[in-house]
This record gives structure tokens, C-alpha cells and sequence, in this order.
């Protein structure tokens, strides 16, 4: 009865010898440093303290789109309730927003799952960001033997989501307090080098 | 190595023909120092070697030493060996009597179930003596309290993550049903009292693989006091409290690989009866999905 050890792989779970895996190496891929950002454990909180609002980091990498116009999409969700957030993208033209839309839905089924988040719908998006994904040159050939270099373009997108309503935006500077701003100043003077 | 001369045409081409002959003849000849009598032998590859003084043996002989050979050969190529060291669950489970804790010892009922010794069960008897063979220094008197300390050395080292010790006191079949989803949580677990002194209230022993590979399993009833908190990744409560001492009815399932002489008794395993009181529930609320609708349906109708 010789087995080599993937056919030993093929046996049913209900052999009696446990099946000895060859996966010996460590993950596939390196980390990035945002993935690393769910792995912190805070110490136990005093019962007299305010309760940390949960942070969940999610990003999804080398997405095959440009960061200029995921940019756009970025700064349309920042600040919004992730319901809000998943209603605007849904009915976006953009190639981008059906994959960040994808992204939000994952980071909030890994909050409720892995975090230790109550309510689905009490998250907020803090921060989120695109980033430069790593670039392919070819060539893009052009009339009379002429060429150019063409950039295959790809981006990240990360997103941070924390618990809680969204807070409030600050309200605008009015020209008003911007001229009570300038009194305030001018009557703070005090005169140096005198009696 | 004279060619043979052909017919020439010319006088100049004639030398040219007899060299081109010669180069020729050369070629297929070369002038090596060739013995004639050198032969090369070309036979097929030896497959059964028998020796002389066994060829010519009656036919029980010949069958005899081909039996010996097949079992000094080996007949499993194991490419990778692997070494079970605990089994991979709880052999014959206990079946704990039903309101166990919840009757005074002073009753009738209460005296019949103290008066349920291990000395009852046969079965028990059996193993108590195969576990004795091998560590004459086991009783069951002595072992319910070395259990109780590694039940709670086990458990301040998931409290520590210490990994290394709790492996050496815990099953490889017990340590993932521990460790399971705690990588980012802190739990924080004390022992206030023993109520009840833990006793021995069930022995089995089992051989996996082959006859005579044991493994010792004994059941301890520990009747304790305990406080659990678990904390999240965010230092918020999950579970439990720390100044809220619960009374914890157990049976606990410890484990030793007999055979090896430097095994240990280690935990393997709870046995929880069915008519366990139910757990507390968590702090936080859970949503169960409910069933999927049609855009025309409404959940109310379908109820």
C-alpha cells in the first residue's frame, strides 16, 4: 500500500489517520501596512470610561482602474453613513463605485462578524483613500512608425469605518465671524516696550 | 588499408581518388589498436538472484524463505510519518446522572447518587487496571487534585496566551476548541473555590492504529467556582464579568498516551450534559436572517 502523499490528500474524513498537510510556508502574500491595523488589541477598558468606538480597516488592492477617478468616488463617500455611502454608489455610472460598493458590504459583514459590532447600519466611513497600484508599460503603436508608452494603470482603495452616527460637518465660515475674528484680534493688541 | 583502384581518367585526379579512397577507408576503420579476440558481452539485467546451494530446493523451502523475505521488506512506504499523540475524541462518554448538583446529598435520591462508585462499572475497573500497569503510580484518590491544577494551570495560560504551556497541558484534539476566535480578545479568568472536592468518575482505555498503542482516558466531576470576562479587540465587555463568580458543574476528560514513558495526563476534552442550565447570553443583540422574500410578498403574510 504505497500512497504518495497527495493521493493520500483524496481519503474521506472518516479515515483514522490524521492527514499530515505539506502547506508549510507562511502567507502568500506580504501584508500591507492597513491590513495590520485590524490586528491591534487594545488593554480592557475601566468601568468609568466612555466606550472606544470600534475602527474596522479594509482596503482591496491593484484594482484595474485609474486613482484619479477613484479619487472622485473617495471623496464623494467621505463623512457619510455607510448606508447613505452604499445608496449614492449604487446609482453611480461609475466603473469604480460598483467596486468600492463591493468593499463597503465586505468590511461591514467582517465588522459584525469578527469585531464585535452591534448594529450594521450604526458605521460611519472616517477615512478613505486611493492609492497608486503598481503600473505595466506597453507599447501603443501610432501612425507613420510612430509609438508611445502606454501605462496600464491600477489603484487601491481603502476605507476605514468606525462605529457610531457620522459626525456633524463643520459649519461654514461666514464672512461675519471672519470680521468679529478680525475685531477680536485688533482689540487683543497690547502695546510692549512702553510705561 | 590499399584501396582499390578504379577507373581513373586523368593522371593528376588518379592520386586524388587512391587519397580519397584512403580518407574514406579511414574513416570507417580507424587505425586503433583493436584486439581480435575482444568480445562485449550484452546480457539483460539481473532481476531474482538465487544462490547455487538454494537452486535446486524442494518447493515448501523455497516458499518458506520468500515468506521471510516479504516480512523484513518493508510494505508501507510512509513518506512522511506522523505521530498521533492524543485520540481524537472521548472514548465511551460518561453520561452524567440527570440533576446532578441540584440535589441535596442529604436525600434519598441525593445518598443513591454518592453511593454510585466507580467500583460499579466493570468497564472502568478494566481500564483503572490497564492504566495501572503502565504508571503504578496512579490512584484515584490522589489524581482528582494533580487534575484540578493542571484544569487551572490550563486555563491562566489561555488567559496569558502562553502557547507553549498550554500545549504541554492540553490535547492537541482540546487546544483549537480553546483557542478558537480569541487571537484578538483579552480574557481575563480566575479560580475562587473548589465546592464539591473533585472526584474520579469515569476510566476508560482505548488502542488506535494497532493493538497495544494506549491511550488512558479518565473522567473527573469538578464542582467549582469561577469568574470569566471576556474583553474585544476594543477593550469593550463581551461576556461575563470579573467580580461575578459563577458555580461551574464539569466533567472533565483528561488524557495520557500510556505507552510512551514520558507521557502525560493532559486535558482533553468537557462533557456537558444535556440538562445543563443554559449559558448567559452575550451583551451584544445578534440579527438572524430571516427567510428570503419576493418583491411582492411581505413577511407579515408569510407568518
Amino acid at each position: 500500500m504505497e500512497l504518495s502523499l497527495c493521493e493520500s490528500g483524496w481519503f474521506a474524513a472518516g479515515s483514522a489517520f490524521p492527514l499530515s498537510c505539506i502547506h508549510t510556508s507562511t502567507s502568500l502574500q506580504k501584508l500591507g501596512k492597513w491590513e495590520k491595523k485590524n490586528r491591534i488589541v487594545y488593554p480592557p477598558q475601566l468601568p468609568g470610561e466612555p466606550r472606544r468606538p470600534a475602527e474596522i480597516y479594509h482596503c482591496r488592492r491593484e484594482i484595474k482602474y485609474s486613482k484619479d477617478k477613484m479619487w472622485y468616488l473617495a471623496k464623494l463617500i467621505k463623512g457619510m453613513s455607510i448606508d447613505q455611502a452604499l445608496a449614492q454608489l449604487e446609482f453611480n455610472d461609475k466603473k469604480g463605485a460598483k467596486i468600492i460598493k463591493e468593499v463597503l458590504l465586505e468590511a461591514q459583514e467582517m465588522a459584525v462578524r469578527n469585531h464585535n459590532v452591534e448594529f450594521k447600519s450604526n458605521l460611519h466611513i472616517a477615512e478613505s483613500l486611493a492609492g497608486k497600484g503598481h503600473y505595466t508599460k506597453r507599447i501603443r503603436l501610432h501612425g507613420k512608425g510612430m509609438f508611445g508608452i502606454m501605462k496600464i494603470v491600477k489603484c487601491h482603495y481603502f476605507v476605514k469605518l468606525v462605529e457610531g452616527p457620522p459626525p456633524l460637518p463643520e459649519p461654514r465660515k461666514t464672512g461675519f465671524d471672519q470680521a468679529k475674528e478680525y475685531v477680536q484680534q485688533l482689540r487683543s493688541r497690547t502695546l510692549v516696550h512702553t510705561l | 588499408m590499399g584501396g582499390t583502384e578504379g577507373h581513373c581518367t586523368g593522371g593528376a585526379t588518379k592520386q586524388t581518388l587512391h587519397l580519397f579512397h584512403g580518407a574514406m577507408e579511414s574513416l570507417l576503420r580507424p587505425p586503433r589498436a583493436v584486439p581480435a579476440f575482444l568480445v562485449v558481452p550484452v546480457r539483460t539485467k539481473r532481476r531474482l538472484f538465487v544462490p547455487e546451494w538454494a537452486r535446486e530446493l524442494p518447493h515448501e523451502e523455497k516458499e518458506k524463505r520468500l515468506q521471510s523475505l516479504i516480512r523484513t521488506l518493508p510494505e508501507e512506504r510512509m513518506e512522511r510519518t506522523f505521530y498521533l499523540a492524543c485520540t481524537a475524541s472521548i472514548i465511551d462518554p460518561y453520561v452524567p446522572p440527570e440533576g446532578d448538583a441540584r440535589v441535596t446529598s442529604l436525600s434519598k435520591e441525593g445518598l443513591k447518587q454518592r453511593m454510585e462508585k466507580l467500583k460499579q462499572t466493570a468497564a472502568s475497573q478494566l481500564a483503572l487496571r490497564k492504566v495501572k500497569d503502565h504508571d503504578p503510580n496512579f490512584s484515584t484518590k490522589t489524581f482528582p487534585e494533580v487534575a484540578q491544577e493542571i484544569y487551572v494551570e490550563a486555563h491562566n495560560s489561555l488567559a496569558n496566551f502562553n502557547k507553549q504551556k498550554l500545549h504541554s497541558l492540553v490535547t492537541e484534539r482540546c487546544y483549537p476548541d480553546m483557542v478558537r476566535g480569541n487571537r484578538y480578545k483579552t480574557i481575563r479568568w480566575s479560580f475562587v473555590e473548589s465546592l464539591e472536592p473533585p472526584r474520579v468518575v469515569h476510566v476508560r482505555c482505548t488502542s488506535v492504529v494497532n493493538q497495544g498503542n494506549l491511550y488512558g482516558q479518565v473522567t473527573v466531576r469538578m464542582h467549582t467556582r469561577q469568574t470569566l470576562a471576556i474583553y474585544d479587540r476594543f477593550g469593550r465587555l463581551m461576556y461575563g464579568g470579573e467580580k461575578l463568580p459563577k458555580d461551574v458543574l464539569e466533567y472533565v476528560v483528561f488524557e495520557r498516551y500510556l505507552v510512551n514513558p514520558y507521557g502525560t495526563w493532559r486535558m482533553h476534552g468537557k462533557i456537558v450534559p444535556e440538562w445543563a442550565p443554559p449559558k448567559d447570553p452575550i451583551v451584544k443583540t445578534v440579527m438572524i436572517p430571516g427567510p428570503t422574500l419576493d418583491p411582492s410578498q411581505e413577511y407579515e403574510e408569510m407568518k
